[in-house]
């Protein structure tokens, strides 16, 4: 199979500059000197913009946008969600059909994909709303199948789709550091570039539709597969007599030393969990990869092991806990052994 | 200040020629012993046997490649015991599991010495530059003398207690490190067979919360299909052995750890073992759609 083209930025995460227009979104952003000057500098995204989903990461990443100057018109399942978004100056509309009807580009990010395909394609959906010269970017992570329907719902409207799934959790979102994985309509991806970098830190434009969810299933399934070894490695350091903290600490001088166990270490020592990314989809995001490294016959044996740890860990209880209460699981496998 | 050193392998002889270069005296062993003459032309003297080093020093570090040499060192003819005794400290540096360990403890305080377990993290590289980190266990004082040593050695050092806490520290953080090598290999391999290009994965890794010096450093030479041991894969997959006998021992789950020491056990059924452990990527992406006959 040909390798994909990959483009790249990297951005500075604060703009230097921003402007507030009437009805548009400005953004004369600064670009770090060893990054090449993007091709729509100087000009920033003029037109209105929707956002669909408005739950852990929805929620601070159209918040972001707000804040940068953008006309922004929300919807959430759960109308009670976007008031703190109004009160930030969004508009409402009551289904993502007219929020797609009254905007020029609509951002979804829902938590799966029969969600996803949902506000896409069900009754009262974005594709309702949808024409020639609107953009829908759906920053959900799903698997690649899913993303080509609802793709294939968009763009026979006339309308352009372009999928952004992102890596990066709940504080990332918030301080507009995530990085975008997109695939698609590449008119449409320079057209949204501005937007990005107001929530992100890092893009990528990966090609076709179905490249940029495969690509974020692969990071996050090295992710899961990472925090069950951890999480291996914390509870048999405590069984024979190490401090656990200790263990964090060893690891972050070495070569293995990950943003992400210094981060959860502590707290999961503590049997604290506080929930950046549910483990409930975490484990979806193994289930997918799973699908997808069968489609492929590739065999990912430690990935197929942490999947029934998180598995074991939704069976207790845990679906909305932080993922690395993963390690619970382990926990529990010591004292209810199976057969 | 004085040391002797015994095993000049891919660790020791770095080790050995950082504290040349920093003004220690030397004598080295190994038992190949034409390997000693790189040392000597750096200023290392020469020792005939084990038993003929710690006979000379005040203070002897090992550092041998598994249990069976870290045994062998100590107990055979014209071994350390032989010369070991009052006001000498043996520091074994080897990665072995805690009952070796604490034989060689028991040995050597018999006869009136002082032992120091310190096994350490780093490969080549960190061990060229004195960037070890040093997990050290045992005899207390004899880690308080040993400070300047490590200091050269590592950028860090760690006393963690009675003999035995050195060594499973050790083992725990490698085998942390075999899994997420397997973890990266299942990525790779998956995002190209997906039609994803490798090195785009390697970048997105680098920018988020899983980013690591090891995947940084180890993804590109992957890709190149180059598989210089800085690690040797045989050693990773005795390190995953002794870590998941420990997990048994003390009937800790650790599926994922399991799942990979399968992969490292394949790969030297097939002859990758004296390559890098990163080399265990070739089971990985042979275990795929693409490769069947």
């Amino acid at each position: 199979m040909a390798a994909a083209a990959a483009t790249h930025l990297s951005v500075r995460a604060a703009p230097a500059l921003r402007l507030r227009g009437k009805g548009t979104c400005r953004l004369l952003s600064c670009y770090a000197s060893s990054s090449p000057p993007p091709p729509s500098s100087g000009e920033g995204f003029s037109g209105k913009v929707g956002f669909l989903g408005l739950g852990i990461m929805g929620a601070p990443m159209a918040s972001n946008l707000i804040k940068a100057g953008c006309d922004v018109t929300v919807w959430n399942r759960t109308k009670s969600k976007c008031d703190p978004l109004l009160s930030l100056g969004a508009k409402y509309e009551s289904s993502p059909a007219n929020v797609a009807l009254s905007c020029d580009v609509t951002f979804a990010m829902l938590a799966d994909p029969e969600s996803a395909v949902e506000v896409a394609c069900g009754a009262n959906g974005a594709a309702q709303g949808m024409a020639p010269g609107k953009g829908y970017v759906d920053v959900s992570t799903v698997d690649t199948a899913t993303s080509k329907l609802i793709g294939k719902h968009i763009t026979s409207t006339g309308a352009s789709f372009l999928e952004a799934p992102v890596s990066g959790s709940k504080k990332p979102a918030e301080d507009g550091l995530l990085i975008f994985l997109t695939a698609g309509d590449d008119s449409l991806y320079n057209r949204v570039a501005p937007l990005l970098d107001v929530m992100g830190k890092s893009r990528f434009f990966l090609g076709d539709v179905g490249n940029g969810a495969a690509m974020k299933l692969v990071v996050n399934m090295v992710m899961g597969s990472m925090m069950v070894s951890f999480s291996e490695g914390v509870l048999l350091s405590e069984k024979v007599g190490l401090d656990p903290n200790t263990l964090v600490e060893v690891i972050s001088q070495g070569a293995i030393s990950a943003p992400m166990f210094s981060l959860k270490g502590p707290s999961m020592v503590k049997a604290a969990y506080p929930t950046a990314f549910p483990l409930k989809h975490q484990q979806k995001d193994l289930r997918l990869a799973l699908a997808l490294a069968e489609s492929v016959s590739q065999s990912i044996p430690t990935v197929a092991a942490a999947n029934e740890l998180y598995k074991v860990a939704k069976s207790l209880g845990l679906a909305d806990q932080d993922f690395s209460a993963v390690i619970e699981a382990l926990k529990a496998k010591e004292q209810n052994p199976q057969p | 200040m004085e040391v002797g050193f015994l095993g000049l392998g891919i660790m020791g002889k770095a080790m050995a020629a950082n504290l040349l270069r920093h003004g220690f005296r030397v004598t080295v062993w190994n038992r190949t012993l034409s390997k000693c003459q790189e040392l000597v032309a750096l200023g290392a003297t020469v020792g005939e046997t084990p038993a003929a080093v710690v006979a000379r020093c005040r203070y002897t570090i090992a550092m041998l490649s598994d249990p069976s040499a870290a045994l062998s060192v100590v107990f055979d003819k014209d071994g350390v015991l032989e010369q070991i005794g009052d006001g000498k400290g043996y520091v074994d540096m080897s990665t072995v599991d805690a009952a070796t360990s604490s034989k060689i403890s028991e040995a050597v305080k018999q006869k009136g010495g002082a032992f120091l377990e310190a096994p350490v993290s780093g490969s080549k590289k960190p061990a060229e530059d004195g960037q070890l980190v040093i997990l050290a266990a045992g005899d207390q004082a004899l880690y308080d003398d040993m400070v300047p040593a490590f200091d050269v050695l590592g950028k860090k050092s760690f006393f963690l207690g009675e003999i035995g806490n050195g060594a499973n520290m050790k083992l725990v953080v490698n085998m942390i490190m075999g899994s997420m090598m397997n973890a990266l290999s299942e990525g790779l391999s998956l995002a190209d067979n997906s039609g994803l290009n490798p090195q785009t994965l390697l970048d997105v890794l680098d920018l988020g919360a899983i980013a690591n010096p090891m995947f940084k450093l180890k993804g590109p030479s992957i890709l190149k299909g180059s598989y210089n041991p800085a690690f040797p894969l045989k050693h990773q997959q005795k390190d995953m052995r002794l870590a998941l006998s420990l997990g048994d021992e003390n009937a800790v789950a650790m599926p994922v750890a399991a799942a990979s020491n399968e992969a490292f056990k394949k790969a030297r059924s097939l002859g990758l073992g004296d390559l890098d452990f990163s080399a265990v990527y070739e089971v990985i992406k042979g275990a795929s759609g693409s490769n069947q006959a």
